[in-house]
This record gives structure tokens, sequence and C-alpha cells, in this order.
């Protein structure tokens, strides 16, 4: 019984984890090339969550096809703040673009609280649930499964294939040897932190697939704290690194919740989130790198 | 070919060049010496864009450059040896060539540039799959000089190329730089704090504290004793 419920629950944590790894991944690209650590991160998270339920709730668009809407209004959205506000931030003292991107946060957070009130809000997708006998997986989960892999991969391919990618991976490695070949250092930050953006509000649109209810101006708060400890698992600066972070996490906090429900009187939920900040505590002490990273 | 007027510039509120003048002729080595802290990486970082000008101004082929940005001047054909190599490490030896030709200019020339580099250094041929971090000083400076010859420049500017490299290896990299010259007619400003440098240079500038304090041909400097004991230390 116990077994069954765990490797339920472990392939739920799988394929949560993948869709937590895509929503890290932005973050990770945007710390990798500025050093800029996106405080906000989950406001625009939140705000991916809005453009799908909205597109559905009044267009009837299925969430997958919000995703190229998530990413324009992302990237847009990333220039914007990018052009008024980071790019004259880069060079002060780390503290000034932290508080920054907390402001950011906040603002999103009460745009959107006008726009929508801070009622929590959901939708209903119907798709149908495949049956595996120890587990029932919604179709709409393997769907956003699918999808943050796809992106994961694309965002590989274009970093290791693409002219433009090798010139941002370039940026990460060394922006003065990067300046030096030509490239325009100035452009691939307003890049990156526009994609890192646009990756980000597309993973709000992945998540509601995951949980389709509950969306709120507020509701960032715990993905960003969620994205720290999967970006130090991954080594914090490397965006595939974020990805198997997030698969990682997706199962320690799946498979930590159901034997933490094992034992009587406690209350399984809040030990998960008490286990993931332990567990971020001990990786800090020990592999300050990340797990995965060799160096 | 270049030409720096009075230039001014620094960091934030700290003035570090304090209006040098200097002129690097068309396929010779200019070599701009001096001690450490005298401001000579600070005058080769104003002069591609990298620290704000100040003041003064910079003419490259006798147009007024000077603030124009880093990748537009890699377009005219100026480019940099950082000090330090600044190479891309975790991508291999073949990558960090490929990015030397990132410009359109330089990349219409790609293949012919990759062959020269091949010539000039065959054990990056040898070693084009290997990652750029793991090689030692010497290979790695050849990897960063081949990198700044992949963007098709007539005028490269090497900050001190000789750093922490056996002295075996030095005489080598100063070989190759005469090649440059020699061989593709290349324009070259080297900064060194090894007085070595003094051989291979058409022409030297002396620098202290963010201004020129001597200059002349290598046998006028090295024949002024007040020059060598004061700024060269030899």
């Amino acid at each position: 019984m116990i077994f069954e419920q765990l490797s339920g629950n472990l392939l739920q944590g799988v394929i949560l984890g993948g869709v937590y790894g895509m929503a890290t991944m932005g973050l990770s690209l945007i710390f990798g090339v500025l050093k800029v650590v996106n405080v906000g991160h989950g406001a625009f998270i939140m705000v991916g969550a809005y453009v799908a339920l909205i597109l559905f709730q009044t267009l009837g668009i299925a969430p997958p096809l919000a995703v190229p809407v998530a990413l324009i209004l992302g990237m847009a959205l990333g220039m914007l703040f990018y052009y008024t506000a980071i790019k004259k931030l880069l060079k002060g003292p780390e503290l000034a673009s932290l508080l920054a991107t907390f402001s950011i946060g906040v603002i999103l957070e009460e745009v959107c609280k006008q726009l929508f009130t801070s009622e929590a809000r959901g939708y209903h997708w119907g798709l149908d649930k495949l049956d595996l006998g120890f587990t029932v997986l919604p179709y709409s989960k393997l769907i956003a499964f699918g999808g943050s892999i796809l992106v994961g991969l694309l965002l590989y391919l274009w970093f290791h294939k693409t002219r433009a990618g090798m010139a941002m991976r370039s940026v990460v490695e060394d922006d003065e040897g990067a300046g030096v070949c030509g490239i325009n250092v100035d452009w691939e930050y307003a890049l990156s932190f526009s994609i890192g953006i646009g990756l980000t509000v597309v993973s709000g649109v992945l998540l509601t697939m995951f949980i389709p209810v509950g969306i709120n101006p507020y509701m960032g708060g715990s993905y960003t704290l969620k994205a720290f400890v999967i970006a130090v698992l991954g080594g914090l600066a490397s965006p595939y690194g974020a990805f198997f972070g997030g698969l990682v996490f997706g199962l320690i906090e799946n498979g930590s919740y159901t034997l933490f429900a094992q034992i009587p009187g406690l209350e399984p939920f809040a030990m998960t989130r008490f286990f993931s900040f332990v567990m971020l505590l001990v990786i800090l002490l020990i592999r300050p790198t990340g797990l995965l990273r060799t160096k | 070919m270049l030409k720096v007027e009075k230039l001014e510039s620094g960091y934030g509120p700290m003035q570090i060049l304090w209006g040098p003048d200097l002129e690097v002729k068309p396929g010779t080595i200019t070599s701009l010496l001096g001690p450490n802290g005298a401001g000579k990486s600070t005058l080769l970082k104003t002069v591609l864009g990298s620290v704000p000008v100040m003041g003064g101004s910079v003419l490259f082929e006798g147009r007024d450059v000077t603030s124009l940005p880093t990748h537009k001047k890699v377009d005219l054909g100026i480019t940099l040896v950082p000090e330090g190599k600044h190479l891309f490490k975790e991508m291999t030896v073949y990558e960090n060539l490929i990015m030397g030709a990132y410009r359109k200019e330089a990349r219409v020339h790609r293949d012919e540039s990759l062959e020269l580099i091949y010539s000039l250094f065959p054990i990056l041929f040898e070693r084009k799959d290997q990652k750029s971090g793991t090689m030692s000083g010497g290979q790695q400076q050849m990897v960063t000089i081949g990198r700044a010859l992949m963007t098709k420049p007539k005028l490269i500017m090497m900050d001190e190329p000789s750093q922490g490299l056996a002295p075996k290896i030095v005489m080598e990299i100063f070989e190759t730089i005469e090649k440059l010259k020699k061989e593709i007619g290349l324009t070259i400003l080297l900064v060194e704090q090894n007085a070595a440098a003094l051989d291979a240079a058409d022409y030297v500038y002396i620098m202290h504290e963010g201004v020129i304090k001597a200059e002349g041909n290598p046998e006028e400097i090295k024949n002024s004793d007040e020059v060598r004991e004061a700024y060269l230390g030899i």
C-alpha cells in the first residue's frame, strides 16, 4: 500500500518537477548572464497564470496555445523592465538590483490586483485522465510536462547550435572576452533578461495546467522560494542545471510528503516545505556550487 | 592608423588617464611600457570602448571613433587580446575561435582565418575539440591571440601577453607577434611590463601615472639612463 502510494507520488513528483525545472530556467538564465537575482520571479509566474486563465475564460483558447502569447508578453515585459530599471543598476551594488526586482514583483502584483481583484480563481479545461492503476495522471499534466521538456530542449539547442545562442553563452562565460569578439554585450544583457522573463511567464501557463486553481495576484511568493532552492540544486547559473534541479526537487517534495504522512501527528504539507529548506541549507554548506556542477 | 589625443578616462569618480598622446603607425609594433598601475590597460580598454571616455579623442584611420561602442570598433578592425586571456573556458578551442568571427565582416573570412591560425599554432588544430580551460597557460594565450585574429583585425592591441608564462613560451609569443607584423602586415599595439618587449618594438612609449613620460625608438629608450632606471628597472 505504502509502496504503491510512494511510487505514484514519485511519478507525480517527476512530472511536477519537470514543470518546476522549466519554471526556474528563466531565473538561472538571468542570474547566469547578468548576475542579477530576480526576487520578483514568482510574480512573472503569476502573470503567466493569468494569461492562461484569461485567454481560456474569455476566448476559449486552450492553455497550450497560450504559450506563444505568454512568451511574447514576457519578453516585452523583460525588455521594458530591463531598459527602465535593471540596465542602470548593473554597475551598482547588488542590493540595488535586488530591490529593483523586488519592487517590480510588487508592482506586478498590485497591477494584477487592480485588474483581476485579489480573489483566487481557477479554470476547468476538462481533459481526460490516464489511469495507471497505482496513480491517475490527468492529460493536462502530461502536456505540461511534455511542454516543459520541449522548452528545455529548444533552449539547449539554441544555446549550443545557433550563433545567437553561442553569443549569449560566451557572455555568460566571460563578458570581456565576448566584447573583444565584437559581441554587443549590452544587447546580450537585454536579450537574456527578456528571454529569462519570457520563459518564466511561459512556465506560469504550464503551471496552471498542473494546478488550474488558486490563481491570485499573490500566488508567486511560494514559487520564488521553490525556484531559489531548485536553482541552487542545479548550480544557480545554469538553465539546464535548473531543469534537473527541478526534477530532483519534485521527487523530494512528493516523496517526503508521502513519508511524512505516515508519521502520526505531523502535518505533511508544512513538513515538506520545512524539509525543502533544510535541504537548501545542507547543499549550501556542502556543495555551494550545486549538486550537478562538476567543478 | 591609431591616434590617441589627450585621452582622459577612468572608473567612476577615479580618473586614471590624464591626457596621454600616442600614435600607432600602420604595419608597426608599438610598445607601451610602464610599471603596474600606470594606466596601460585602461588606455587599451578606453580605446576599445569598455571604459568610458572623459575627454580627448581616439582616431582610427583618420576617423573619430571616440564614442563608438566596442562592437562597432571591432567591425572597423580593432581588437584586443585582453590581460588574463578572458577565454570561454567551457567552450572548445574551435568554438572559442569561431566566436572571434562573430561579426558579419569577420564571418566572410572565417575559413581562411582559421587556416592562418592553425598554421601559426599547429597545436590549436590538434586540440581543437579540447575545452580551452583545460589547456596550459601558453596554449591558452595562443587561443586568445587566435580568437583576436578571427575578428579580421587591422590593429591588434595586446595587454601583457607574456604575463605568467615561462620564459621559453614568452619568447615564442614575441616571435609570433613579430610574425604577425612581417607576414600578415598587422599593426600591433603591445602593452608590456616585460622589458623584452623593447626588442620587438619599432617605437616605444613609456607611461606612468596616466601620462606618457617618454617616447622614442627602442635604442633611444634603452640608452636613456633616466627612463631605464625610473620606469623599466633594467
